[in-house]
Formats: structure tokens, sequence, C-alpha cells
């Protein structure tokens, strides 16, 4: 490409020795369109030819065809006002310098032009953190039907027919045996009858409940199932694992609490409080705690042997525990929000905040 | 579970501030959910577990309280003043179905002076949030609220032949319930019966004809166990819970019955009552004591720290379990009659862990491992699309999956919906076939707040029936209608339209790699007749879009256009995505050639995009349509359409004859097919101001 370099020059050389010979505003106008024509000029196909060239070579070639242009353009206008300064009388066409000029006085406190964005659901948007915290501890995210069966959502889970503990459960039916899942245990059941231990799982998800719709219950809410069955697992590590994830959820100050409960899938089993950071414990009246100085959060356990039974996992060999977290209960918390039918009215000036976060 | 400490102390000897008894009944699980002062006693409301019906009354309560303290229970003397009458002489206690009623126990009290309360009795009432009756029926709550053990007394003068039968309903037979409820009975609901007819409903209510009055002297005591599954669902069926049936529900103290029937007689007795000799103890299955082994090791094990085994010892020891030690660290545990809950070793650990103290287990984050993780594929490329839309401006919401008939004939998918067969309302009765329908409701609402700019997308389960079954598939909903963005100085004022839309599904597959997709013409109750595209891959239908309909509009009183798509993710992640391979970037530069071109205005865009792909020139590198015109330099019939082709070949530069030759099988196909014409005598813009 050495020939486009030295065709650049001798295109200079050739400029400078017809300026020199031009003698009158005619003359000049010839030479503007010899060299600058918008179709024809040789500036003009310079540039065209610089088109197909790789970008790096358009760079250095552009140059030199700029500042061949600008020659050009400088040296024209120069000598048209000269020629018009001294042979006065000819009929010179004044060329038109672009002039940059204005730019200067372009206002730069303008606002800036922005693409629109769209916000995730603060709903989604704890559960990718939750999400986040147990993939950084190995475990995979898997979801699972919320469509169900009896045996899924209640049998396998070692909750017999036509038990009380069922009442707790207040749940939809769509069939004879089939329901709208009240919690995401069921892929307990579905994750250890498919993969062998070592397990470690958490499971997103929408559950049901036969609830009315009030400022602290929904018939539909996300949950959060975390299940982990090894060689050798204890309470001490559901205690460990709880805690962690906790503090790095809500905050190292946050303090855990776990203390004795029931459920028919764990054995012990616990609820887990946290700390009430509003009032810690010092309002009687604190509408997070009620004075109590804890905010109850999760169900957890070890897994009942007869739940790993029932997938046929030996509980003498293995042992596990699994935990359940209601994601817009804990981002009430969070964020201090008070009704927690806010989350599903939708306001886009509610829902795209939390992207800010 | 109410629980008064005043009755609470009469299990101690010793008074147990109440500060104390709540810390140590929170300690073992026993959460205290309320309090309140009454008369100088303290009334707890305590979270209680379906498992556990023994805590269903103050003894149980104050079991749990003594285990956890260390504290002793007082034993209770329940003297009887009794006559020489054989119980069995007067009534005749028979059990047709031993399998509903495993026990039956009944003590007789005669010369009963039926009248109010003393004090005290009223005070224990009252503090169950009950009211005073009669000194009778009174008593018979303050069994159970202390006992956990449900009795009912029957007026003996009015129960027939005093035959007492427990035995299944008859079909048809009726009793009219204490509460004033006439019940039909069905053949499998468990009654008390005399000789003729049922007197009560076993487990859950009595009959009024057989109740206690002012003028019954001989009150027969009724004190029984009875299968829970079959209480709760005679309770189900008429729908009736009563503190009985809450009880026998969940399991009652086979043990028990007989103790509870004398305590309720030797109350009577302060009211003139005599007791039959021997009470009516009717158990056709032998009592056993359930055994459970424990090992030491197992339960180190599974808390992750050694509990010291005295303690295990005491602890089983103080909540009435038998406890020996058959070898060094294995225990042979045997469990009373009142733990329903213990079947297997895993509940006495559990028991064992809830009095160590849950607060007493060290907190211990497991070993770092490396596990095989389980993929979810699906999940993951539903997680793919997001960001995609976030970046084309559409904010996430998320809607309840619940719809109704009125809401599903408006939106008219033409699924078949799933009906909830016990909703908690008509709004919420049945589940959505369509993510379409939410979007446009929160569109208005939020349209109804102000907001100018509305564009949104949910990703989540639409349900249907079909043949086989219930279905639940996954599927994308987008919604765009008003400002795509805030009107701003250099953008202008950029309105949603279809086009924005269309694009964004067009990008979505495209980044996907869900290649080629197409669109054909549709028609969708759920859009305006004329706007709506279906979307589909290869041969399958995926989804639609287009402008919403009219009438959608109108019931939610949206007065601007909104355009809306949804498409099917289960379908679309079922299909195989293009695979994606590295291609080396061409060395050898383009030529683009800008063509205008008159097309005739019933041909579609897509046709002659087609026509051109299927004559695969190989130099031809991309199509695209830049310009769009019709005025007055254009025929009527005619539009223009400004194509930019870019050729290019891999491994040499272009000539110009060849992109010329190929320009001219692309013009003659397009004239052949369709009619197209080269606008303004047959120039092409070269870019290079040559023609």
């Amino acid at each position: 490409m050495k020939t486009l370099e030295s065709r650049i020059g001798a295109l200079k050389t050739k400029f400078d020795e017809s300026l020199a010979g031009a003698t009158d505003a005619g003359a000049l106008e010839e030479l503007r369109n010899e060299f600058l024509s918008r179709k024809r000029g040789r500036v003009t196909l310079l540039f065209e030819e610089l088109k197909s060239l790789p970008p790096e070579e358009k760079r250095s070639f552009g140059r030199l065809v700029n500042e061949l242009k600008a020659h050009v353009q400088k040296n024209l206008a120069v000598s048209l006002k000269g020629s018009i300064r001294i042979k006065s009388g000819a009929k010179g066409k004044l060329t038109v310098i672009e002039d940059d000029a204005d730019r200067d006085q372009v206002d730069l406190t303008l606002p800036g032009e922005t693409l629109p964005w769209g916000a995730p659901h603060p709903v989604m948007l704890f559960l990718e953190e939750i999400e986040r915290i147990f993939e950084t501890m190995g475990f995979s995210v898997a979801e699972g039907p919320e469509i169900e069966t009896d045996y899924y959502n209640f049998e396998a889970l070692n909750f017999p027919p036509h038990h009380p503990a069922r009442d707790d459960w207040d749940t939809l039916y769509l069939g004879e045996n089939l329901l709208l899942r009240t919690h995401t245990s069921p892929m307990q059941v579905r994750v250890m009858e498919k993969h062998k231990p070592p397990i470690r799982i958490i499971v997103p998800g929408k559950v049901y409940r036969r609830e009315a719709i009030d400022p602290t219950h929904l018939p539909m809410f996300y949950q959060v199932e975390g299940l982990l069955v090894d060689e050798g697992v204890t309470f001490a590590h559901l205690k460990g694992t709880l805690d962690l994830f906790l503090k790095r959820l809500l905050g190292d100050k946050i303090g855990t609490r776990f203390r004795p409960s029931f459920f028919p899938f764990t054995e012990p089993s616990a609820e887990v409080d946290i700390s009430c950071l509003i009032c810690s414990g010092r309002d009687q009246a604190c509408p997070v705690c009620g004075g109590t100085g804890w905010k109850e959060l999760l169900g957890a356990g070890m897994i009942n042997p007869q739940v790993l039974k029932n997938v046929n996992i030996d509980p003498e060999r293995y042992s596990g525990w699994a935990f359940g977290l209601g994601i817009e209960r804990a981002a009430m918390f969070c964020y201090q929000i008070a009704d927690m039918r806010t989350f599903y009215e939708n306001d886009l000036r509610f829902t795209r905040q939390f992207f800010l976060k | 579970m109410k629980i008064s400490l005043d009755w609470l102390s009469e299990y101690f000897d010793a008074d147990i501030p109440a500060s104390q008894i709540i810390q140590a009944l929170e300690r073992i699980g026993l959460m205290v959910e309320g309090r309140e002062e009454k008369e100088g006693d303290v009334i707890l409301e305590i979270e209680t577990y379906s498992n556990r019906p023994d805590t269903l009354g103050h003894l149980g309560m104050a079991r749990e309280l003594a285990a956890a303290l260390g504290l002793s229970l007082k034993e209770r003397r329940w003297p009887l003043s009794e006559l020489s009458t054989r119980t069995a002489d007067l009534v005749d206690v028979q059990i047709w179905d031993d399998n509903l009623c495993p026990r039956y126990c009944g003590a007789l009290v005669k010369g009963v002076k039926v009248g109010p309360s003393p004090a005290w009795l009223r005070k224990r009432i009252e503090s169950m949030g009950l009211n005073s009756i009669n000194n009778v029926v009174d008593i018979t709550n303050y069994v159970l609220f202390s006992t956990s053990q449900p009795i009912h007394a029957f007026d003996l003068g009015k129960v027939g032949g005093a035959k007492v039968i427990i035995r299944r309903a008859k079909k048809g037979e009726r009793l009219l319930c204490l509460d004033g409820t006439d019940l039909t009975l069905a053949p499998d609901m468990l009654v008390i019966a005399d000789e003729t007819k049922p007197i009560a409903l076993a487990g859950v209510i009595g009959g009024q004809e057989s109740a206690v009055t002012e003028t019954t002297t001989d009150v027969f005591i009724e004190s029984a166990t009875f299968d829970p599954v079959s209480v709760r669902k005679t309770r189900k069926a008429v729908g009736l819970q009563t503190d009985a049936s809450y009880r026998f529900e969940r399991g009652a103290d086979i043990g028990f019955a007989p103790q509870a029937a004398v305590m309720a007689a030797s109350l009577l007795t302060a009211f003139g009552g005599r007791v039959c000799e021997v009470p009516v103890d009717v158990c056709p299955l032998p009592l056993k004591k359930k055994g459970v082994v424990l090992r030491h090791r197992r339960i180190t094990d599974l808390l992750g720290v050694e509990v010291d085994p005295d303690f295990i010892q005491r602890t089983f020891r103080a909540l009435g379990f038998d406890i020996e030690s058959k070898q060094p660290g294995i225990w042979q545990v045997r469990v009373p009659t009142w733990r329903v809950d213990i079947e297997r070793e895993a509940d006495l650990i559990e028991e064992a862990a809830r009095f160590f103290g849950y607060d007493n287990i060290p907190a211990v984050v497991p070993p770092l491992q490396v596990v095989d993780p389980i993929p979810d594929k699906i999940r993951q490329t539903s997680r793919q699309i997001r960001p995609l839309l976030f970046h084309y401006g559409f904010n996430e919401v998320i809607d309840f999956s619940f719809s109704d008939a009125e809401r599903e004939s408006l939106w008219t998918t033409g699924l078949e919906p799933i009906e909830i067969r016990n909703p908690i309302s008509i709004r919420t009765s049945l589940l959505r076939t369509t993510l379409l329908g939410g979007l446009v409701e929160t569109a208005a609402w939020n349209r109804n707040r102000g907001l100018d700019a509305i564009q949104i997308f949910e990703i989540g389960k639409v349900y249907f029936r079909e043949e086989q079954g219930f279905k639940e598939r996954l599927s994308l909903g987008m919604l765009s209608t008003g400002m795509r963005d805030e009107p701003h100085w250099r953008t202008g004022r950029r309105e949603a339209d279809f086009y924005a839309l269309k694009g964004t599904c067009e990008a979505l597959l495209r980044q996907l790699r869900y290649e080629p997709f197409s669109f054909e013409r549709a028609d969708r109750p759920f859009f305006e007749p004329g706007s709506c595209l279906a979307l589909a891959l290869k041969e399958d239908k995926l989804g639609c879009l287009g402008r919403v309909a009219e009438r959608i509009r109108a019931a939610l009183d949206l007065k601007q256009p909104v355009w809306a798509a949804e498409i099917d993710l289960d379908l679309l992640f079922g299909k195989q995505p293009r695979p994606f391979a590295y291609q080396p970037v061409a060395k050898y530069p383009s030529i683009i050639r800008d063509v205008s071109l008159l097309v005739p205005r019933d041909v579609a865009y897509q046709d002659i995009r087609q026509a051109v792909e299927k004559l695969r020139l190989p130099i031809l590198e991309d199509v695209r349509l830049i310009d769009r015109y019709s005025g007055e330099s254009v025929p009527q019939d005619r539009i223009s359409l400004l194509f930019r082709f870019v050729y290019r070949h891999l491994r040499k530069t272009l000539l110009a004859e060849e992109v010329e030759r190929a320009e001219q099988q692309i013009l003659s196909q397009l004239k052949r097919n369709f009619g197209v014409q080269l606008r303004e005598g047959g120039q092409i813009d070269n870019r290079t101001g040559k023609n």
C-alpha cells in the first residue's frame, strides 16, 4: 500500500503546481472541482477508496487524505481571497469554509442521551441474591412443578393421609390427588429420587396456600428450599450454614435463634428467628417483632429418616438437612415493606426502585 | 392452647415465677404467642404442634415444664364416694367397632344435683375463654383442659334401655346435636347409641336429647379413645370442630381414659354424686407400650455434638419414659401412652435435642466439597432472557396465578382452565391460561396511576386442562403501551408500537439462536383483527403478538393502544438452538449496494426476503430494509423499499462484475415472482456517487 501514500504525495505536488499556475478565479474554481468535486474530485475518490481498507490502515491513510483535503481547501481559500483582492473585478466564488467555531458555543450541560432500562421484580432480585450466596457454597439451583400430587407434597414427606399436620398447610386442591404445592419441599423428594448423595441444591419457586389476601398473607408466594444430603451431615452444619447465609443476606449484625418446632419431614425440626434490627427488642409496639426482639424467618431441620427411606437413601449411612424460607417475608424485613400485597400490585414506581440498590 | 399459670401451679409444690415458666417453655419450643392477666391469673396463649396432643392440657404442659426445669410433678388424688352397685349392672356398654373405638370407659354417678358451678370452677372455665354452663358440663371441660382427655356426660335417664353402644351410624339416622345442628349421619361415622338411636357423634359432639339438664340426677361419664382418622373425617363431613374432636383427631392417651372418668366422678361427688363401683372399662385390644432403641452414637452423629448420657436418661425419665441401658451407649426406651408422636429413634433424638437446647449445639459450616451440579436447563435459559428484556426497556412483573370465569371469557385463550376445588373466593377460582390478561391489568393499574411509559413482561406458568390431564407451561408475556421512554430533547417522543415489540421478540430469538423463525398472519380473540402475527419456529407455533383487542382495553378502561406478545417457553426451550460456532472475521472488504425497489402493495416484506434467501447467493452476506417510502414519486399501488445488500467474498476481494451478476439475479427473481421494479429507472446507489 506504499503506492497509496506516494499517490497522495504525488497529488499534493500536482495541486501545488496547478495552484501556482492558476491566474484567475476561474482557474481556481476549476482546480477546486478537480480535487474536491463531490462526485469525481480526486480527494473525494481517495475517500471512497479508503472505505475498502481494513480499519487499521483506514486510520493512518485517512489522516493523510484528510491532511491533503485540508491543504487543498486552505490554499484554495487563501488564493481565492488573494485573487479577489489583487485582481479586482474578477468574479470569484467564495469558498465556504466549514467553520467549527460554533462547536465552542454548544451547551455541554444539556442532558445526555440514555436508553430506557427495564428492572427486575424485587422478589426475583432478592431470590437471585439468595441463589448467589448458596452457589458460592456449591449448591445447584433447580425448579419443580407447581401442580403436585398428594404423594410428593405430603405423603412422601411423612404426612400420613388425614393427619392434622396437613391443616398447617392449607391446601388448594385441583383434583382427588392433585393440588397446588403448599411448599417447595416436594422437590426434596423429586431430587433425592433422581440423584445420589452428596446433594446440595436449592429450589426457588411459587407456592400456594388457601389464605385470604391481607397485609401479611397471600394465597401465592415464593419460597426457597435448601437441601443437603451427605455422609456425616449434622444439625450443627444446619446451624452453621443458615447462620452464614442469613448474615450474608441481611448483614453481619443479624443474630439468629433456633428453636424447636415440628415438621413431619424433618427431625429434629427448628424454626429460625432473626434478631430485630429495628428495635432490638426494646419497643413493645415494634411493628416488625412485636417487642420480642425476634422475627420468625424460616423453618428447617434434619431430614426425617423416613423421608430418606421413601427415596431409597439409607438413613444409617446418610443424613441431611433441609430448610424453607419465605422470600416476601424476608424481603419485607430487609427493606421494611409493611404490606406484602405491594409485591403483586406491580406498581412500577415500587418495583423499579429495587434495581438501584 | 391457653394455659392458666394458676391452674398450672396445681401440679407443682413450689411457686415458679411467670418469667421462668415462659423462658423454660420457649426453650423447648412451646412459644408464648399471647399473654393476658385476668383476676390475678396469667393466661398464656401457647403455640402447640399437631403431633403433640398431650400438650393440649395443663397436665401435659406441666410435664414438659417439669422436665425442662428438673422439677417433679405433684400427684393429685381423686377420691370417690362409692355405692355398692356395680356400674356394669346399671349400664350396658358394648363396642361394636373396635377399630374405631379401641377403648371405652364409663363411670356412673348417681344423685348429682345439677346447678351453678362454684367459684373456683367458674374461674378455671372462664380462664379458658368459655362460659360456665352448669357444674356437670363445667367439670367435663375442666377435665378436658386439665388432662387433654375429652369426656362427655350423658343423662342416664335419657339413654334408652340404659344401653351404650358404640357403632357405626345407619344410613339415614339423624342426630340433633348439643349446638342445635340437626345432622343426617352416614354409615362411615361412629356414633354412641342407646338401644334404638344415636345419642352422640363419637368424639365430636353430644346429642341434645341425652344431654344433662337441671332435672338430671344420674350422670354417665364417657371417657373413651376413638380412631383419629375417623373423628377427623366425621368432623370434616359434618363441618363441626370441637375441643373434643381437635384432641381426638390428634390422638388421645389411651392409657389415661379410665383415670379421666374417675377424675370427673370424683369432682361430681362435691355435688351430691355417689359413684357406682368398678367403672366400666371396655378395652377389646391389648394395650402395648411402644419400645424404641436409642443409640448414643446416633445422637452425636445427627446433632454434631456429644450429649451427656446421664442427661439423656434423666430427661427421658422426667418425661415419663422408661429408659434402660442394654449395653454401653444403647438404650431400650419404653414410650408412655400419651406420647403418640414417638415411633422411631429419630423421634427420641429430637426430644434429646429439644431438652439439651438448640443453643447448645454449635454452628459449624459444612466442609467445602465438590458436588455434581444438578442442572435445570429450562430455568437457566429462562434466566438468560431476563437481562435481554431489561436491555430492551421491559420491566419484570409477577402476577398471581389465579383467574376466574369472567376474566377467562374476556381473554378467550381457547384453553380449558383448571378449576380450584376449594377456592377462597370466586376471584381466585381458576388458574390462568395466559399471562397476557394479568399484564393488561397491570398496565391499566399503572396507567391509572399516571405512568406514561409501560413496558412490562412476566415469565411464569400458565395452566390448562387437556385430555391427558393438567398441564403447566412456562410462558413469556410482554406488553408495551404509551411512551417507550421519557421524552428527550434529542430523541423526541418515542411511542410504543407493533414493530418495537416485534423487534424485541426477534432479538430474543436471535440472541438465543432459535433460528430460523418466521411470522405468519393469525387471528386470536385477544388481539384486534388483522393486527396479529403468530410466531413459528420451523413448523411449530410458539406464540403470537399483536394489538390488544378493543373490547379488552374497553373492559379495563385503557384508552391508548396496547401491544402484547406471548411465547410458550417450554415449547421454545424444547427446540434445539442453532449450535454456536466461531466464524473467522472476513479479511476482504464488503461491497455495499443500496437498492430502491418499487414493490406492489400486496407483496409482503417477508416474501421478498425469503425469495432473496432462496437464491442462496454465496457472496450475499446480509440484506436489510433500511427505508420505506410512499408518496408523490411512487405509483399509488406500489411502495418503495430501500434495501441494503452487503456482498462479500471470504477469500478474495469481490469484483464489481460479480456483484452486478448477483444483483441481476436478485432483481430478475423479484421481478418474476412479484413484479418488483427498480425505482427511478433502475438506479442503483453503490454509495460511491457513481452510477
